[in-house]
């Protein structure tokens, strides 16, 4: 007998819908499965004859062949477990009933019972784009599932579950779908601007980056507090919206990084160490391209540390997704896109004995020696990065104990404001934030009066900025303008942006 | 254009594979007023190996070499001063080695001018960086500034002066050469604006034991030298003796005990070098005078941030904003201002200090 059951395959971000074919005929017994199956398909054998059985069902001692169509693309995972089985099943008599328009995912133990698997997530949103609504997956992916209106997902806990709802024998309650809203204001983020004494220079440079979309470079002596500012950077961000929350949860649940949540509901915060690989941060992959670093960071931060330390290929990698917001990954296979927008958050020390600016040590260093560590993140990379920002080096000790720091949630409540003004501003426009701004709208809403004219070429000469600097100087101008709510850029506005180049304009 | 006592000497000095002590004990020879020529001839023959001296010889009497020099010299803009030559500086001749041939990129009139020398350590405090630029500005209104090229104090007393032109840079090394590469641009605009000169062929790679060598003629153009920053053991203290055993003037910044950027420094001053604060205190010892143009009058609250930096010395930013009521963006617009103004000057982790 011939069945037909489907599945899905992931192609980067992407599903496409693949037929499971099973034909059991009379011959000497063989089993077959044909279509391009990994190392993990071509195994799910073992695993679906033992889960068969041990479901009190009967695995058929026939010549079975198993098409995995269209049969050119390769099949990668364990999640064709459930429909392989329940294409036996079916082929072999066991079920009877209709299984078309049910998509199946999910892999099985020994003993039958199904186990949670990756990638739930852009299979459904694919396959509700596709026309599919009706979902047989694991428990286990459950929460996954339930944030997905318009589709009717059955989590099961085992092989036999599944065989005893497709005949009918017992009846299953689809997934209750969850509301975004109400588990959003479960979460909350760990840090908060509150905790950070202090540092009120780089608190309002965190704050401009925000509200711009500015990537922002901390640097400063070890020990005061560059890690614990940049980790609170999210914490500033506007709320995620639910279509923003869905392609970040995306791209975890393929990396298979989706917490019990099921969800991701604050903005990502990546930490990748220094001797991270430039295939570890952009992606890739030999048969199956997986996504990145700046990917997994995307609507939030990708937090770099010790930015020097980092090896210069990979810094250099970062140069075109920062520009363009995502990233293709080309293999031999295929190529894939990931969405990589981000706010680039970077740290490091003043000098090679990290002294520089300290206030109770001194620095052992000659100025070649800061200029070379300096100069070992290149031109270019710092010309995408729109504010430097020296940190405080000032003592704890110095900061008197009962200065009430500003909490994140008043700084958010500013930057939403900001963002408000550039949404407006840039309605018609690709872009949505400052920092995003080309020359045609550089050109557009960034006049300058003769008087910040005057200001820019003063600072342009003091600071000796590239040509390019001065575009960054303007776009960040723009930003402090939003955050104050003034239509124009004034003269202290272009004033403030400047002082945030001082990496730039360096020692003599 | 050379004469033909000129062309000799600068021909000789192309010479490749003399080594440095015969080339001095040459020049030695060759400032008395009746050079002994036999006695060169044979200090030359004990240094270098027969078969090297005769090539030597006969590329020293070869037309074409000579010209050859002459051109390669020509063509990238060097020109040759000569202790022959009347532009060669007076004072310079004084000294004990004086260099053969000065070759020269830039306005070569500066060395008939009153000379005084800028010098300090690469390892120069960021605020002392900004001292000896402004210094270096005011002093080069009166002298002509002389340094090395070195980071750290030599370029900012480079960098102060080349405002006016009035300066001179020493190199310890051929103009073939760019030594420390960080200062490639500033080199270049000493070149265009000022004066660059060394004693070596272009031809000779940096050395370390050219620097202090190179030291003398900084000693030894100026009427003076003023060291800015210089630790225990300093190429800053060099130039400071070799100017004392000119003769010359010699000035120190004062620093705070324990300074390890100053020591040398202070220790100059109780050896009984002059101290100096500022210009005023460098032109005393000359009888000369300057009237410093007047400097634009501060307001509001770049005055307010001003005074308080002078009269509480180096603050945070966060200090200062919190002594003025006043949020911190706010006085970051202000300390740009001060910065472009060249009144205030950062430290690192968002100090400042004002410069007075």
């Amino acid at each position: 007998m011939l069945s037909k059951v489907t599945s899905f395959a992931l192609n980067g971000l992407e599903g496409v819908a693949v037929e499971i074919e099973t034909d059991i005929n009379k011959g000497i017994v063989s089993y077959d499965l044909v279509g391009l199956p990994d190392a993990a398909v071509k195994e799910s054998k073992e695993r679906v004859r033992s889960a068969i059985k041990n479901s009190a069902l009967y695995f058929p001692v026939n010549k079975i062949t198993i098409n995995l169509a269209p049969a050119d693309l390769k099949k990668e995972g364990s999640h064709y477990d459930l429909p392989l089985a329940v294409s036996i099943l079916k082929a072999s008599g066991q079920i009877e009933c209709e299984t078309d328009g049910i998509v199946f995912l999910g892999e099985l133990a020994l003993d039958g019972a199904l186990r949670a698997v990756t990638g739930i997530l852009p299979v459904l949103i694919s396959a509700k784009a596709k026309g599919f609504t009706k979902f047989i997956i694991p428990a286990g992916n459950a929460n996954e599932a339930s944030y997905i209106e318009g589709t009717e997902v059955y989590a099961l806990k085992s092989l036999r579950e599944a065989a005893d709802f497709l005949t009918g024998e017992r009846l299953f309650k689809p997934v209750q779908q969850r509301s975004f809203q109400s588990a959003k204001s479960l979460v909350n983020y760990d840090y908060d601007l509150s905790l950070v004494k202090g540092q009120k220079v780089a608190k309002r440079a965190l704050e401009i980056a925000v509200a711009g979309g500015h990537n922002i470079l901390l640097y400063g002596p070890p020990g005061t507090g560059k890690t614990l500012l940049a980790r609170c950077i999210p914490t500033i961000m506007p709320d995620m919206t639910f279509e923003e929350s869905l392609e970040v949860t995306k791209i975890h649940s393929v990396s298979g990084e989706l917490s019990e949540e099921g969800i991701v509901l604050l903005r990502p915060f990546r930490t990748p160490h220094h001797t991270a690989t430039t295939v570890s941060l952009c992606g890739g992959g030999n048969s199956k391209i997986r996504a990145g670093e700046i990917s997994k960071a995307n609507k939030g931060v990708l937090f770099l540390d010790e930015l020097p330390e980092y090896t210069r290929h990979a810094l250099e990698s970062l140069r075109q997704p920062l520009e363009d917001k995502v990233i293709t990954v080309t293999r031999a296979g295929g190529a894939v896109t990931f969405p990589a927008d981000f706010i680039l958050c970077a740290s490091m020390n003043p000098c090679p004995c990290g002294n520089y600016g300290s206030a109770n040590l001194t620095c052992t260093c000659t100025p070649a020696q800061i200029h070379k560590y300096r100069n070992k993140v290149s031109g270019p990379l710092l010309d995408r990065i729109d504010l430097q920002v020296e940190v405080d080096g000032m003592k704890y000790e110095d900061f008197s104990s009962d200065t009430v720091e500003e909490d994140s949630a008043t700084v958010k409540r500013r930057v939403e404001l900001a963002r408000a003004i550039q949404r407006e501003r840039f309605s018609d426009e690709s872009v949505k934030v400052n920092s995003n701004m080309g020359e045609k709208q550089l050109k557009k809403y960034c006049r300058l009066s003769k008087e910040c004219d005057e200001v820019l070429q003063q600072a342009y000469e003091a600071l000796h900025l590239s040509a390019r600097g001065r575009a960054r100087i303007i776009k960040v101008a723009r930003t402090i303008a939003d955050l104050a709510a003034s239509p124009e850029i004034l003269p202290d506005h272009i004033l403030e942006a400047a002082s945030y180049r001082s990496y730039d304009a360096g020692s003599v | 254009m050379y004469t033909e006592r000129e062309i000799n000497l600068i021909t000789f000095c192309a010479l490749d594979g003399i080594s440095y002590n015969c080339i001095h004990e040459v020049c030695r020879e060759l400032n008395k007023d009746k050079p002994d020529y036999k006695r060169i001839e044979s200090v030359l023959i004990k240094s270098l190996s027969a078969g090297v001296y005769n090539k030597l010889k006969a590329q020293y009497n070869d037309p074409t070499f000579r010209a050859e020099v002459l051109k390669k010299l020509d063509k990238k803009g060097i020109t040759c001063v000569t202790v022959y030559s009347e532009n060669y500086p007076e004072l310079l001749k004084e000294i004990d080695d004086p260099p053969l041939v000065l070759y020269c990129k830039g306005r070569v009139e500066l060395l008939k001018t009153k000379c005084f020398a800028v010098v300090g350590s690469r390892r120069c405090p960021v605020k002392a960086l900004a001292d000896t630029k402004k210094i270096s500005f005011e002093i080069s209104q009166v002298f002509t500034v002389v340094s090395g090229i070195a980071e750290g104090a030599d370029a900012a007393a480079v960098d102060g002066a080349l405002k006016t032109g009035n300066v001179i840079c020493v190199l310890a090394y051929g103009f073939n050469y760019i030594y420390p590469t960080m200062n490639a641009q500033l080199l270049k605009s000493v070149e265009s604006k000022g004066l660059v000169i060394t004693e070596y062929p272009p031809e000779t790679p940096p050395k370390i034991y050219q620097f202090p060598v190179r030291n003398r003629i900084i000693a030894g153009i100026s009427l003076g030298a003023l060291v800015v920053s210089a630790a225990k053991k300093s190429g800053a203290l060099i130039t400071a003796d070799l100017a004392v055993d000119n003769g010359r003037e010699v000035f120190a910044f004062p620093y705070y005990r324990g300074t390890a950027a100053g020591e040398g420094c202070n220790s100059l001053i109780k050896q009984g070098a002059h101290l100096a604060e500022n210009i005023l205190d460098i032109l005393k010892e000359f009888g000369l005078d300057l009237s410093l143009p007047k400097e634009e009058e501060l307001q509001g609250d770049e005055l307010a941030v001003y005074n308080l930096l002078c009269e509480e010395g180096d603050l945070y930013m966060p200090v200062i904003a919190d002594k003025l009521k006043k949020q911190v963006y706010q006085i970051l617009t202000v300390i740009s201002k001060l910065e472009l103004k060249g009144k205030v000057v950062r430290l690192g982790g968002n100090a400042f200090s004002a410069i007075k």
